[in-house]
């Protein structure tokens, strides 16, 4: 019940909302960003740029290097996670997107404007309008009610109060917060307060959210819960999305691709199946150990050239090998692939699964 | 490896060495000072220094008060709106019935749900009446409400100021923490040079009194604010002062609100010592039964004053009190205000506006009568203490620092238990503070002073601490003596000293008990806190082990409590400084009676002398305690 009037109401939201926004491909360009910390970033800039550790630089200049010459480029409705461990940089990394740090070097561009010429003026215009962001400790104001927190963003937009408490009203309903609107943040549980962070982000219409670690402070399964949600919602929103994780799992289940970073630097950045498949770094071999990889990679990851007309067993390109091994089992002979349209497009035979599957070890 | 085993002995002993050679100084140094300048007294070479041209410009300005710009353009305008302000607050409150306070400090407390409480603050609104000083409480609580506002009016603008330009909360700091350490009366004196005598004066030397806790309340609230919340602020694009006045304001409040409360209680206290400035009000109603001998109006009076206390602790506590779920309906608030009105409508119309003070003298006199009887009964116990205290105690300790030990060598030694304990830096500044105070003639003052505090510390320090400890072993004798401690630091330091008068009559004992009252509150619970702050694990670590309760306390519990149970003593030590100098009023001696003097005499450029003693002492007895606290403190990184 609650998951279809749910749904009935997140077509409306995409009616409604899904119209904005122009057609180009990229929507977020980060381009040679730089963030260092202390007084004298200069010096510490250019010790960094001739290739110094964090460690030396920091005991020369006392300056940290949060970030170092990252560059990516994120496409419109994509689901971009950075994951890397505490002190990576990842958090700075996603505060210099959106420049509640300011950035030392480099240039963030969305939608072709750069943020890091921006006034003062121009990027509150550009942060009302474009962006919104989701935060590890939600960061909800406990003086304001969940619709009053939910309408924040339009509120200092200026946009009069019967209009903003609607169009709060109906994004609390997407989020399944409907009946709460009059409680306080305190009031709630912890994934309930995120989903308050959630809808706050989302009643501006943002072109790209951000999110900063949002499921890190939740219950295991609180947290399960939550990253379901949020596909859900994505099927149907198509924002576009950087997500911060610590959590390889977490980076795996919603992301597109998938950067890892370190030391404020990406060590790899690709999708799930390229880093599992093929991680370029033993950091990076590290994380993708204990994954189970019948559950990561897809038919398309161990795909073949090959008739599939003979095969008995069909199946799609985006389905895991878990779901593929037991008709290999079965069978001696290829499991035909599908992609999305129904046409035939190869096949995958128990030695390229046997080969993938045995890459590591 | 090795290098690493063996650094720490490396170090161990050339600190060994440099504690040695560092004791070797103090000797020397005591020694060779002491065979110089015995016997012979501090020259006051600088006597007229300061006191010189401040009763140069004093004068200059009495007689230029009407016509010079100074006064015509600054002094006379403020003065004018502040008096103002008082006469206005003043005169609403006599025109409201006298029922009508009662009921609306009722009605603010009772609105959060807390209706015992609502229930005695009311009724302690009504005792002041009861006892016939209805007019003075209504003075004082007039003083107070404009010194608040203009505290509060200044003091908040200033911790958003300090909150957001971190410039200006580094230079702020040292001045309030240079204000926090002043004692009360030592404000009053530069405020006769500009504002006169009177009920201004008093204002404005409540104002900046009080003032250091709204500004650091108001900064920390607004710092506090979570990161995360002031960031999503400015992520949607708010301007700044959106996320000041949508976000960081209403989350502050409850601290602000907490700075408030503080300011409220500091600045009762320092409005009934205003009485030194004429300022009316309850503590002259004090000031008078004691000139009187009327002990029991003294003791009735002393009362109100609590009662005032009380009543503005609840009541301002109750505005910052935020827990929306215990909150009553809205529609009760506003029938509360509709019955107000209706109140002060019939108030008025009947006539029923003065308080019937009817019963007031008939409770006066008895009471009167009862102090005496205690006074003439316990005699035979405080005359001998009296006498031990100040013959056997006071004045030998006095004539030892005084006589005995040349001036140098006490300097000396306080300026190496800075340097031993901060920093060739503090050791200068207390070194050279010191021989200032000396050549402007203030240096037998400060002794008796840092006597009188000396004694009233170590008794303090005696009384507290076991009972701290105690208290921090057994919650439950801590939730016992909590509401106990809460009411004795709503009291304003002024009223310790009434029943202790008038039991001892005048004299330095009073001060000294009165004193002592005082500073084992903070004392107490400081300790307490301390040893309930020591982490459990550490404890259970120490049982298993198999050491005995004893053993625990001494080895672990005691050691890793030092540091809380040192600033516990600096803040005892403080405390009594303050009560000293106010003890001042009843016949204490020393700086206090001093200050007195030159307030009640108009003698504007001794009281300056003596402030800047009272200031001095402050500060070094306060910078040395908590440097010693510092250095209790386990070392953070290896």
């Amino acid at each position: 019940m609650v998951a279809a009037r749910t749904f009935q109401a997140v077509d409306w939201y995409i009616t409604e909302m899904s119209d904005n926004g122009s057609a180009a491909p990229v929507c977020l360009q980060i381009d040679q960003v730089w963030k260092i910390f202390g007084n004298r970033p200069e010096r510490a800039l250019t010790m960094a740029e001739s290739g110094s550790t964090r460690a030396d630089i920091l005991k020369a200049t006392g300056c940290t290097v949060g970030v170092r010459d990252v560059s990516f480029d994120v496409m419109r409705g994509e689901t971009f996670v950075v994951m890397g461990l505490s002190g990576s940089g990842k958090s700075t990394l996603i505060r210099c997107a959106s420049r509640l740090n300011e950035v030392t070097k480099g240039r963030v561009l969305l939608d072709g404007d750069d943020l890091t010429a921006m006034s003062e003026d121009e990027l509150r215009e550009v942060r009302r309008h474009k962006m919104s962001m989701v935060f590890q400790h939600f960061g909800l104001f406990p003086h304001r009610r969940v619709i009053d927190n939910a309408a924040y963003g339009l509120e200092v937009r200026g946009v009069d109060k019967g209009e903003r408490i609607e169009r709060a009203m109906e994004v609390l309903e997407v989020v399944g917060l409907k009946g709460w609107e009059n409680h306080y943040p305190q009031q709630l549980s912890g994934g309930m307060q995120q989903r308050v962070g959630l809808a706050r982000a989302l009643t501006v219409d943002p072109e790209i959210l951000f999110f900063d670690e949002p499921f890190s402070a939740l219950d295991p399964l609180i947290r399960r819960d939550m990253q379901d949600e949020l596909i859900r919602l994505q099927e149907t929103l198509q924002r576009t999305i950087v997500f911060i994780t610590h959590d390889f799992a977490e980076a795996i289940k919603l992301g597109d691709r998938i950067a890892i970073m370190k030391d404020g630097a990406f060590d790899q950045v690709g999708t799930a199946a390229e880093m599992i498949t093929n991680p370029q770094t033993d950091y990076v071999r590290e994380f993708t150990k204990d994954i189970p990889k019948t559950k990561v990679l897809t038919a398309a990851s161990v795909l073949m050239d090959g008739d599939s007309t003979a095969a008995t067993h069909r199946v799609h390109l985006e389905d895991t090998i878990e779901s593929v091994l037991p008709h290999l089992l079965s069978d001696l002979s290829p499991v035909g692939v599908d992609d999305v349209e129904g046409t035939a497009v190869g096949i995958v035979d128990r030695q390229a699964v046997a080969h993938v599957l045995e890459a590591e070890e | 490896m090795t290098e690493a085993l063996e650094a720490p002995v490396g170090v161990g002993a050339r600190r060994l060495d440099r504690a040695a050679v560092s004791w070797l100084i103090l000797g020397a140094g005591v020694i060779g000072l002491q065979l110089l300048f015995a016997g012979r007294t501090f020259p006051a070479i600088w006597d007229t220094l300061i006191s010189g041209p401040i009763d140069q410009f004093e004068a200059w300005g009495r007689s230029n008060r009407l016509t010079h710009p100074l006064f015509t353009g600054f002094f006379q305008p403020v003065t004018d709106v502040i008096n103002w302000g008082l006469t206005a607050i003043e005169e609403s409150l006599l025109w409201l019935p006298w029922f009508v306070l009662p009921v609306a400090v009722f009605a603010i407390i009772a609105r959060n749900g807390n209706w015992r409480s609502g229930v005695v603050a009311g009724l302690a609104m009504v005792y002041p009446g009861l006892v016939g000083l209805w007019e003075p409480t209504i003075e004082t609580l007039a003083l107070m409400g404009v010194s608040v506002l203009i505290t509060v009016a200044i003091g908040v603008p200033l911790g958003v100021l300090a909150a957001f330009r971190f410039r200006f909360e580094q230079g702020m700091r040292p001045l309030l923490d240079a204000m926090q350490t002043i004692p009360a009366p030592v404000y009053f004196i530069p405020m006769l040079l500009f504002f006169g005598i009177g009920k201004v004066p008093a204002a404005v030397a409540t104002v900046i009194y009080a003032l250091p806790p709204v500004v650091r309340l108001t900064a920390l609230g607004i710092n506090k604010v979570p990161v995360a919340a002031v960031e999503a602020s400015r992520v949607f694009g708010s301007t700044n002062r959106q996320t000041l006045v949508k976000v960081q304001a209403p989350m502050a409040l409850p601290t602000i609100m907490t700075g408030v409360n503080q300011t409220i209680m500091m600045a009762l206290g320092i409005v009934v010592l205003a009485t030194l400035l004429a300022a009316g009000g309850l503590g002259q109603e004090v000031m008078d039964t004691l000139r009187l001998r009327r002990p029991g109006r003294g003791v009735a009076a002393g009362l109100a004053i609590v009662a005032v206390a009380m009543v503005l602790d609840r009541v301002s506590r109750s505005l910052a009190e935020r827990d929306r779920s215990k909150q009553i309906d809205k529609r009760w608030v506003l029938g509360g205000l509709a019955v107000l009105g209706g109140l002060v409508v019939f108030g008025r119309a009947t006539g029923a506006v003065a308080f019937p003070t009817v019963w007031g003298v008939r409770i006066l006199d008895p009471l009167d009568a009862i102090v005496v009887w205690a006074r003439d009964n316990l005699s035979f116990i405080t005359r001998p203490l009296n006498d031990f205290v100040v013959a056997d105690v006071l004045l030998p300790v006095r004539d030892f620092l005084l006589l005995s030990v040349a001036w140098p060598v006490l300097i000396f030694v306080t300026a190496w238990l800075a340097w031993k304990w901060k920093g060739m830096g503090l050791a200068i500044f207390s070194a050279v503070s010191l021989l200032v105070v000396g050549f402007i003639g203030m240096w037998e003052l400060s002794i008796i002073t840092l006597v009188q505090v000396i004694a009233a510390v170590l008794v303090s320090v005696a009384i507290a601490v076991p009972i701290g400890v105690w208290a921090g072993r057994r919650p439950k004798v801590e939730k016992a003596l909590g509401p106990i401690l809460d009411g004795l630091q709503t009291i304003p330091s002024f009223v310790y000293i009434i029943p202790v008068v008038m039991l001892f009559t005048i004299g330095q004992v009073p001060g000294l008990i009165a004193s002592v009252l005082y500073a084992i509150v903070p004392g107490i619970r400081i300790t307490a806190l301390g040893i309930r702050q020591v982490p459990n694990e550490s404890i259970e670590a120490s049982q298993t082990f198999g050491a005995t309760p004893r053993q625990t306390m001494l080895g672990v519990r005691i050691p890793l409590a030092a540091p809380t149970i040192m600033l516990g003593i600096n803040q005892v030590i403080m405390m009594v400084l303050a009560m000293v100098i106010i003890a001042g009023l009843v016949g204490g001696g020393g700086l206090g009676f001093e200050t007195v003097n030159a307030v009640v005499r108009n003698e504007t450029g001794l009281g300056f002398e003596v402030g800047l003693a009272i200031v001095v002492m402050a500060m070094i007895l306060d910078r040395i305690t908590q440097s010693w606290a510092e250095r209790l403190q386990p070392p953070a990184t290896p």
